[in-house]
């Protein structure tokens, strides 16, 4: 991407003039659309390259585990090992090695890498309502929403912060639906013996 | 390895869908805030995925008015007017149907035309970090996109170090988008010549 120019969302034009950093809206110079365009210092960084890594000169000195001719510059807070400037994995002030990085991204360790989640309060929840619809099905869900809800109980809720709430409705809705049923059954096998 | 302790965010939009008029979303965004970062959640159905940009790297945020609203005023207004036809017509004619449709309408339509008009103007925000540009979920009007930069704003400039008058910004531009000096003839450049500024 251009670092030095900015386009207008509406007709791509470049937004040479500007005006930037303004409190209102200001019709861009081509289409007219108002724009209010706010420019933060980042957007004039010169990116650099990164580090490579030095040379291992002495011998004996420590090595990157991953590159041995490479000098060890720190080493990995997840694992230990040691690792040079380039496997250096620098997040929320700590160093990781590439490979603690990928682990702690999927086994959900690092929550900032972490982007998606399953939402089972809302799977449970739906488990016990949707199916009420038709409450034929409820013979069927009613106890699959009830796993669900236990099973899953202590699993990573929204990332954001969401209560439990979800499952204790689902569990209530279930076990509601669940004596329902058992009632039903009961009923219908008592009739049943005294017909016969 | 340890488990890095949970983040807690901070609320800045509700859940909205996507702006536009398809019938069915996909999912629906909203937008919170991060000790260092914007998260913006997509939730759709029974998962939801995130997205993060860290305040250092964001570079502009560029709020474009769109015709959400006129378009709304254009479906609705006809409506209003069809029931301000029947009120008419039962204050003529005292005819029943006149004040039983005035009324069906009025339910129905008036709520959501106020609504409209007093969130104000629609608009679509996008947000460019040096990689992509990114429309925010859940900012479709206006008064609300400024209270969220107004949020958001010094948080970028405290972790940019410092915010940018819109002089600066000017100079700064001039002064990237400048050709550079000639070369002599029969130097070799120093670095290839700048390819066509990328249409995003």
């Amino acid at each position: 991407m251009n670092n030095a120019l900015i386009q207008c969302p509406a007709c791509r034009a470049w937004l040479t003039e500007g005006p930037f950093n303004q409190p209102d809206l200001v019709p861009c110079p081509a289409c007219g659309v108002p724009l209010q365009t706010t420019v933060f210092p980042s957007f004039f960084l010169k990116t650099s390259a990164g580090p490579g890594g030095e040379t291992a000169l002495i011998e004996g000195e420590s090595c990157c585990f991953f590159h041995p001719q490479k000098k060890a510059v720190l080493p990995c807070d997840g694992c230990g090992r040691f690792l040079c400037a380039l496997c250096d994995c620098p997040l929320d002030g700590r160093h990781y090695c590439p490979t603690c990085l990928e682990t702690g991204r999927t086994k959900g360790k690092i929550k900032t890498l972490e982007n998606e989640r399953t939402l089972y309060d809302g799977i449970a929840l739906s488990l016990a309502i949707l199916p009420m619809l038709i409450f034929y099905f409820t013979v069927v869900t009613a106890p699959m929403a009830l796993f669900v809800a236990i099973r899953y109980w202590n699993a990573p809720r929204s990332i954001v912060g969401r209560t439990r709430i979800r499952f204790v409705l689902a569990i209530l809705l279930a076990l509601m639906q669940i004596a329902g049923w058992i009632t039903v059954i009961v009923f219908v096998s008592t009739r049943h013996d005294h017909h016969a | 390895m340890t488990t890095t302790p949970e983040i807690k965010y901070k609320r800045l939009t509700r859940t909205t869908g996507r702006p536009g008029f398809s019938v069915a979303s996909q999912s629906r965004g909203s937008l919170w805030l991060g000790p260092d970062h914007l998260l913006c959640v997509f939730s759709g159905g029974y998962t939801e995925t995130y997205k993060r940009f860290y305040f250092r790297d964001i570079q502009a945020i560029i709020i474009r008015q769109s015709k959400r609203r006129l378009i709304w005023n254009a479906i609705l207004g006809p409506f209003l007017l069809l029931s301000l036809g029947a009120l008419a017509t039962y204050l003529l004619n005292r005819d029943d149907v006149g004040i039983v449709l005035f009324v069906f309408f009025a339910v129905i339509i008036l709520p959501p035309f106020v609504i409209n008009n007093i969130l104000g103007t629609a608009c679509i925000c996008y947000l460019r970090t040096a990689v992509q540009v990114e429309q925010l979920p859940s900012l479709h009007r206006l008064p609300k996109a400024r209270r969220v930069l107004a949020q958001i704003q010094p948080l970028i400039a405290a972790a940019q170090g410092g915010e940018l008058t819109p002089e600066a910004v000017a100079a700064q531009m001039t002064e990237s988008i400048a050709p550079s000096p000639a070369t002599p003839p029969g130097a070799a450049a120093s670095e290839p010549a700048q390819p066509a500024p990328p249409v995003i």
